[in-house]
């Protein structure tokens, strides 16, 4: 396949639905102000003081934008239950997902390898025991802060303890999200040799064959010999 | 006061006016006599004569002054019951409050505050929109009433006290300045109040939010008849934070109304130590062994809560750090390995 400049063009396979896309994006934003608008609250003295007299309106906002974002993301992840168990490629994205003993080795495998104790990495399939985790990890994630975040929108049902008891786990979730997915997922598809500066799956829901082969060379070899792969 | 009558500004007009004294303690204190006449008619007090509040000064130098009493009687008098006008009645509140004097061991009455230590006889100040509103209001006044200058200080008068004076802010901080005293409080063996600004209540009043709770709202609400003249201690049965009452202070109007009643059954409000987690702060613990033990166990949980989100935090982003890294340097070995 030639395009006009000359250049072969490599073959690309979709790795995000449209759907999934969406719902990517819809995570993406609304985490992002949730993560904003509730590192707020554990801002030092003198950084609140900074906003002067506005304060008051920055804080009413916060508020509002935190609770907005919090419905988004719920919703979001109740819609992600329904795409996984109802639709094929919300189907056949959670078979794909669910970890299995083979992960378990390629973890000790790949260490080994990047370590320089193996000679080549252990072939992963379509997610990686990394990206796998990542991903339960929102489930996880998202079940403790949706439900502590409830609990505290719902204050006057709860005991003051109980209430601590929400705000403390809904403070250590957050926290731990938050820096894992800046050192996890922001470093695996932006800084990552293999896709500096930015992996476009999230755009426009293609992976390069390239890289296909690379990350993801059972899942590659399965595409293949089940079809001849999108060619675009 | 306008015409000086009894030439008190004589001398005390002069900026330099003052002397050094020496208090109980053979301290040196500044005494600054100086009266700035503008700021002093602009003032609560301003049209009081200077003899309402120092009485006996009748003498030069003022050997015969009296300590300044908010309990005697004012010369001026109160038109709703045309009789002398005092705040006896307040100091009176105040003195069966957990503030009075009585309240305090011996020797550390001069701890406890005075009316002073809260009212300091500001000027009456205002924003320029504030102004602007007052003097559109004040025309309205003017049809019927001839004195500017009366029409003007009895607007002041009810205006400033329908607004409030102190913002939540100040009120956290003008409380923090005994109940956050680690050794006063100590002395007076109470609590140590170190966990307010660390609730959410505290971090909204630090974003200047103007709604939430204040130390004042809990401990005096309006509401159920309290004033911050009469503040309780929380050991007091009728107090609004003691026991049964507590839930029904958190339920007061634009607060948590539909508040169950174990909403107020278990958790502190302050002082806290463990009940506020912080993650990159530790709080230690205001007195240590002193907690009862269903708080000491409830300040366990949250520790522990803590404490386990910062061991995964440790173990999960390091992890994935060092991986990274690994596989970064993985990476360029390999195309290092296939020359590119």
């Amino acid at each position: 396949m030639m395009s006009a400049n000359g250049m072969s063009e490599e073959r690309k396979f979709v790795r995000l639905t449209k759907s999934q896309r969406i719902q990517h994006a819809v995570l993406f934003i609304s985490t992002g102000l949730l993560i904003l608008t509730g590192f707020m609250l554990q801002g030092e003295r003198w950084v609140i003081e900074m906003f002067g007299t506005a304060g008051d309106t920055i804080f009413w906002w916060r508020s509002l934008i935190h609770r907005i974002a919090g419905v988004a993301v719920t919703i979001i992840c109740l819609y992600h239950i329904l795409h996984v168990a109802f639709t094929k490629e919300g189907r056949s994205w959670i078979k794909d997902m669910l970890p299995g003993w083979r992960d378990l080795t390629d973890v000790y495998r790949n260490i080994g390898y990047m370590l320089g104790l193996r000679e080549q990495r252990p072939k992963m399939d379509r997610f990686t025991y990394l990206e796998k985790l990542e991903y339960f990890s929102v489930w996880f994630g998202m079940f403790i802060v949706i439900l502590t975040g409830i609990m505290m929108w719902t204050e006057y049902l709860w005991p003051k303890f109980y209430l601590d008891v929400a705000g403390a786990f809904h403070l250590g979730e957050a926290t731990l999200a938050a820096l894992a997915v800046i050192v996890g997922h922001v470093f695996a598809v932006h800084y990552n040799p293999h896709v500096y500066p930015m992996n476009r799956a999230f755009i426009d829901g293609y992976i390069k064959e390239g890289l296909m082969k690379e990350e993801h060379p059972l899942w590659h070899e399965r595409e293949v010999a089940q079809k001849s792969g999108d060619n675009v | 006061m306008a015409s000086d009558d009894e030439s008190c500004l004589m001398c005390h007009k002069m900026p330099g006016l003052g002397r050094y004294a020496k208090d109980e303690n053979q301290n040196a204190t500044k005494r600054i006599l100086y009266v700035n006449e503008a700021l002093f008619k602009a003032s609560y007090h301003g049209r009081l004569p200077c003899k309402s509040c120092h009485r006996g000064v009748d003498e030069i130098p003022h050997t015969d002054a009296e300590k300044v009493d908010c309990a005697s009687d004012c010369h001026i008098k109160d038109p709703s019951s045309n009789s002398g006008f005092s705040h006896r009645a307040i100091v009176h509140d105040l003195s069966m409050s957990a503030h009075g004097a009585r309240q305090a061991k011996a020797g550390l009455e001069d701890d406890l505050p005075d009316c002073k230590y809260c009212h300091s006889n500001k000027p009456y100040q205002r924003s320029d929109a504030d102004h602007r509103q007052s003097m559109k209001f004040l025309n309205i006044c003017l049809q019927c009433h001839e004195s500017e200058e009366w029409a003007e200080r009895f607007y002041k008068h009810i205006s400033y006290r329908a607004s409030i004076r102190r913002s939540s802010k100040q009120i956290v901080e003008l409380c923090s300045q005994c109940h956050a005293d680690r050794v006063m409080m100590d002395n007076h063996e109470l609590d140590v109040v170190v966990g307010f600004n660390d609730t959410f209540h505290g971090k909204a009043i630090r974003y200047g939010d103007a709604e939430v709770a204040n130390c004042l709202n809990c401990h005096a609400p309006y509401e159920s008849g309290f004033s911050p003249h009469s503040i309780l201690s929380q050991r007091q049965s009728r107090s609004p934070v003691s026991g049964d009452n507590k839930i029904e202070t958190c339920r007061q109007s634009g607060c948590h109304t539909g508040a169950k009643e174990e909403f107020a059954t278990s958790g502190k409000i302050h002082p806290a130590s463990f009940t506020t987690v912080q993650m990159m702060r530790r709080n230690t613990l205001n007195r240590p062994g002193d907690a009862d033990p269903e708080t000491a166990f409830q300040e366990w949980v949250l520790h522990m809560i803590s404490l386990f989100y910062k061991t995964l935090i440790i173990v999960v982003v390091g992890g994935l750090a060092l991986h990274q890294v690994l596989d970064v340097l993985a990476i360029r070995r390999e195309r290092r390995a296939r020359g590119g």
